[in-house]
């Protein structure tokens, strides 16, 4: 069965909560998760409303895999209209959050309107209640879920809410569940905090159901067996690509001046796990979401005697440490290599709900406004913000998860804080989104893949990786691009995760464990294809509606003309003007990137 | 000549015993080329990898022809993912 053929809605307007049937046609067309729950988004508001306001909705959206045995199992997607980007927005999130909703009996929850006051949401299998969050508004989202789970006293609740970046609508704000899993892009936390809902509590009894769980168990074992390769992110977590970019050249470094790091071997897998001077070792032990066998996740513990901790107990414990991603923007990106500072912007992220990519990237713009000498310390209220300062990182990080001081300039994200200071052409994003770990000079594949991406500049709406390590080359680039996309799309939207196939899973793979799931037949890959052509395009058309057009698959201008300083991409600038015209002929869009009638009727879209 | 090699991510298995935590010394030839290098250390044919000598990335044709000299910089990366 899979899925659990009902949603919940809830309007924070009129305070009702309804328990409505899954349309199970759209289910049908687009799966689940990321793609159903755009597909809902898509029909039910006007994508040129503003993101902040009452028009806009949160879906939280389940894939038919979430919550069964299959591993990895346990992915949802927080779909709305981004506040950070203006486009759609998709989070994925990890955790045991999106278990328990589709255990208490829900594919998907949809917030609608805003509610006067501040209120958080308590759901318990069909028992579903608004309650007053005026007790914890104001609150961190760590102190939060403490307060519920002790309200409540059930081990097993489940939280997903939003820190004080999303109560002051920092414009990347995310929403947290499990402490340190993050629905993290596009500030999908400052949709929640305009609507003033501060967190979801969710137990669910119902379990998740399979018409046929003899044959699900026996390919999920099957499947299980498949992969093969998974020690290296167990260890590593994803931390070690950061040897792979920087040796190859492409880790973006002080704002994509450069494309390698000199400080990288003091954040790479060696540093967190060799014990520094005073014998403190970075990383405890890896942790994994809802049934997962990989366990990627890095549990670490800041150094008590770093700066940043010193006398501050409360961070001495163990939570969730660096990801490539949080150290290469909480480090490289801001020309730091301060592993225990880093991890301490990232504490922080998660306690306060920050995005830490956007965070670091925005941090790294404004670290360049201070270098060229467009803000000073007046502007930053005394911080000197200079390129390596680990401990103007810890200051900002905490200003602007509490949306005080200089932080609420550095809240706005890089896009608009470097139009502010005039200097726009130093925003590294595309679409207002902040770039993820990679360079779009080194790797072309990657920066097709950023500058056409439905959510803005985003590392995981393409699989150009392979293609890219091995040839700077442009031929075959976007077909790889257009390709992968279509695919993590399908992906993304079974609640499966994605880094299965970095260990040995093959689409194939997915499509099995999708088409055991389900009860209607999803073996074919024509039908995998299909899918997630239609969940791109339909993506692709919201953005359309709400403004977006050819003017925004771009990259900034440093990307397009400065040439890479070193490494394999040395002298070359990203070829994406030879590139787009022709990943969008492959995608069936016109010149002007849109989809061509042919193209929507072939995916039954008009 | 001793030349220095260091081994990212998964690839750290295949290091000989007694190497540091990424990295190795081996021995060669001084006529040898990057290739006999390679032989030299013990990584399956099923684990693809990178070879980035002295900063940039060589490309796999051209491993027969490259003579390894001196105080040269070795590094082999898996391609792997990110997130
Ligand atoms: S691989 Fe990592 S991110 Fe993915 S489900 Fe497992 S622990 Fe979570």
């Amino acid at each position: 069965m899979a899925w659990q053929r009902q949603i919940l809605r809830v309007n924070l307007s009129t305070g009702s909560c309804a328990i409505e049937p899954l349309n199970m046609e759209w289910a049908e067309a687009y799966l689940g998760s990321r793609g159903l729950g755009s597909k809902y988004l898509y029909e039910e508001m006007d994508p040129a409303a503003d993101a902040l306001s009452a028009e806009n909705k949160v879906i939280f959206a389940t894939g038919p895999l979430t919550g069964t045995m299959a591993s990895t199992g346990g992915r949802y997607t927080v779909v709305t209209k981004g506040a950070l980007t203006g486009a759609i927005a998709c989070s994925n999130s990890g955790g045991k959050f999106g278990g328990e909703l589709k255990m208490a009996g829900y594919d998907m929850l949809i917030i609608e309107g805003e509610s006067e006051k501040p209120v958080y949401l308590h759901i318990e299998d069909d028992k579903v209640e608004i309650c007053d969050a005026s007790e914890i508004w104001g609150k961190t989202i760590w102190e939060t879920e403490d307060f519920l789970a002790n309200k409540y006293q059930d081990p097993l609740m489940r939280f997903a809410g939003i820190g004080q970046a999303g109560e002051t609508l920092c414009r990347y704000a995310c929403v947290v569940n499990d402490k340190h899993r993050a629905a993290g892009r596009s500030g999908v936390g400052a949709v929640m905090g305009a609507k003033k809902i501060k967190t979801i509590a969710v137990r669910g009894t119902k379990g998740v159901s399979n018409s046929n769980p003899k044959e699900f168990f026996r390919i999920v074992s099957e499947v299980n067996a498949r992969m093969t390769d998974r020690d290296e992110m167990s260890r590593d977590g994803t931390l070690g690509m950061i040897d792979v970019t920087n040796g190859f050249g492409s880790l973006p470094t002080r704002n994509n001046r450069s494309v390698r790091f000199e400080g990288a071997n003091k954040l790479n897998p060696e540093a967190m796990h060799t014990p520094n001077d005073s014998g403190h070792t970075n990383i405890v032990t890896n942790g994994a979401c809802f049934g997962c066998t990989i366990g990627c996740g890095r549990i670490c513990k800041i150094d008590p005697n770093h700066f940043s901790v010193k006398d501050r107990p409360e961070y001495h414990g163990a939570s969730g440490g660096l990801e490539y991603e949080t150290a290469y923007a909480l480090g490289s990106a801001c020309g730091i290599d301060d592993i225990d500072a880093a991890t301490f912007a990232g504490f922080i992220c998660n306690e306060y709900g920050m995005d830490p990519i956007s965070l670091g990237g925005t941090i790294a713009a404004a670290m360049e406004l201070f270098d060229i000498g467009a803000i000073d310390e007046k502007v930053t209220g005394g911080i000197k913000l200079e390129f390596g300062s680990a401990e103007a990182l810890c200051q900002i990080a905490e200003l602007t998860g509490k949306g005080e001081g200089f932080g609420a300039d550095i809240a706005m994200g890089s896009k608009r804080l470097c139009e502010k200071y005039g200097h726009p052409d130093l925003s590294m994003t595309v679409k207002g989104q902040e770039f993820a770990a990679y360079d779009g000079r080194s790797m072309q594949g990657m920066g097709l893949a950023y500058a056409t991406s439905n959510r803005g500049a985003c590392h995981l709406r393409a699989d150009p990786y392979g293609h890219d390590f091995e040839t700077t080359e442009i031929e075959g680039k976007a077909e790889i691009v257009r390709d992968s996309q279509h695919a993590v799309a399908y992906l993304d939207s079974s609640g499966l995760c994605l880094f299965p196939g970095g260990c040995g899973w093959g689409l194939d793979d997915y499509r099995s464990l999708v088409d055991a799931a389900c009860d209607s037949d999803w073996s074919s890959e024509e039908r995998m294809n299909e899918t997630g052509e239609r969940i791109w395009v339909l993506e692709k058309l919201f953005n359309l509606k709400a403004g977006l057009g050819k003017k925004d698959d771009t990259l900034p201008k440093r990307i397009l003309e400065e040439p890479a300083d070193v490494g394999t991409g040395k002298g070359l600038v990203c070829r994406l003007g030879e590139m787009l015209p022709e990943y969008y002929q492959l995608c069936g869009w016109d010149a002007e990137g849109v989809p061509t009638e042919e193209t929507l009727q072939r995916l039954k879209l008009s | 000549m001793d030349i220095s090699v260091t081994l990212f991510g998964g690839l750290r298995h295949f290091l000989p015993a007694g190497s540091s935590f990424n990295k190795c010394t081996i021995g060669i030839d001084n006529e040898a080329s990057l290739e006999d290098l390679l032989q030299k250390i013990p990584i399956p044919e099923t684990k693809p990898y990178i070879v980035i000598l002295n900063d940039e990335k060589v490309s796999l044709e051209n491993y027969a022809d490259i003579k390894v000299q001196q105080n040269d910089e070795v590094v082999l990366l898996p391609p792997i993912k990110g997130g």
